[in-house]
């Protein structure tokens, strides 16, 4: 399937959900999603055009523009093209709908997001921390105005 | 010998106050305080030092030379340093690595369920001062404040050599009685 025929689909089928989507390459695609339909989005990736593999979900704190982005990486078995899906949310409130129901290995990606970033996934199963331990949950260390570094060792002998 | 024992020890004190006559009581700390004093010490000293267990734990990539050194290749077993599944059977626990704040509930769990006496060895620059972790968000800081470590072997990580001359080291320090696992 070829990635032009993919974004035209997409922006076919999802034309309010779907913004600024580009082909960087023949096998790299990007769009900007709307983050109330991100389900339906991946629901349609996933049946209609063979993008059955998720890679992985990470967040970016964007601090100047106040906001956080959810960084979805979806490529498939059955044609080389990797789709980059993004979708903003306010850095006061992050909140967006899970996608485990469509990709289950969502489940820890959107874990490890949320107790980094503090992304909290609506309809997620089990959304509890993944790897850090469950006293620094609220400290959510990836964000960029995150304070909490320590600074007893080395720095206090330069 | 340890913390635990003495605040035992120290209570039966206050309940043995009432003396059987013609018997004299005793402790075994009191008695293990009588032979500090003693050369009997110097012979205790000589058979600690010579049977220093370390308890396989590892905890980054410096317990791979951890391993290593416990295998057949360095024979570790010359010195009395053999590798031991559990804590319990364990003398030395070393430090093989960045703490992270998830692990140091099983560590000190760890190093309480080892019996005195008993001696940490930090091994590699990530347990000495962070590594190249020292500004993470998720490790321990000044993992010296928190456990009595006698030797600090640096490196990264240290060559199983050095892991062998810090255990000499501590042999030496436990034969010299400046070793901070015993209370003199």
């Amino acid at each position: 399937m070829d990635v032009r025929k993919i974004i035209e689909s997409l922006t076919g089928t999802f034309p309010e959900a779907i913004s600024e989507a580009m082909a960087e390459s023949e096998i790299r695609a990007r769009a900007y999603v709307d983050k109330e339909k991100v389900k339906e989005v991946c629901q349609y990736l996933k049946d209609s055009l063979q993008f059955d593999h998720l890679c992985s979900v990470c967040g970016v704190d964007y601090i100047k523009r106040n906001e956080i982005e959810v960084v979805y990486h979806i490529a498939s078995y059955d044609h080389p093209v990797v789709l980059m899906l993004k979708a903003a949310l306010p850095r006061e409130n992050p909140e967006i709908e899970s996608i485990v129901s469509v990709y289950w290995n969502a489940n820890w990606y959107e874990r490890e997001t949320y107790e980094l970033f503090g992304v909290m996934f609506k309809n997620h199963p089990n959304l509890k921390p993944l790897v850090l331990p469950e006293d620094m949950l609220g400290e959510w260390p990836l964000r960029k105005d995150y304070k909490g570094f320590p600074n007893t060792t080395a720095r206090n002998l330069v | 010998m340890g913390e635990v024992k003495e605040e035992k020890t120290s209570k039966s004190d206050e309940v043995s106050e009432e003396e059987i006559p013609g018997v004299i009581t005793t402790t075994t700390s009191a008695i293990h305080d009588f032979l500090k004093k003693t050369k009997v010490q110097d012979l205790i000293n000589w058979g600690r030092k010579n049977s220093l267990w370390f308890m396989t734990q590892p905890m980054g990539c410096c317990g791979v030379e951890m391993i290593a050194t416990g295998c057949a290749h360095y024979d570790t077993d010359r010195f009395g340093i053999i590798p031991r599944n559990s804590p319990r059977q364990a003398d030395v626990m070393i430090i093989s690595g960045y703490v992270t704040k998830k692990y140091l509930p099983a560590l000190k769990r760890l190093w309480e369920q080892m019996p005195a006496p008993k001696w940490v060895i930090c091994m590699g620059d990530c347990s000495i001062s962070g590594g190249p972790f020292y500004e993470s968000y998720s490790t321990v800081q000044n993992i010296d404040e928190l456990f009595p470590i006698d030797v600090f072997i640096p490196g990264c990580p240290p060559r199983p050599e050095a892991l062998l001359q810090g255990f000499v080291e501590l042999q030496e320090k436990i034969k010299a009685k400046k070793d901070r696992g015993t209370e003199y």
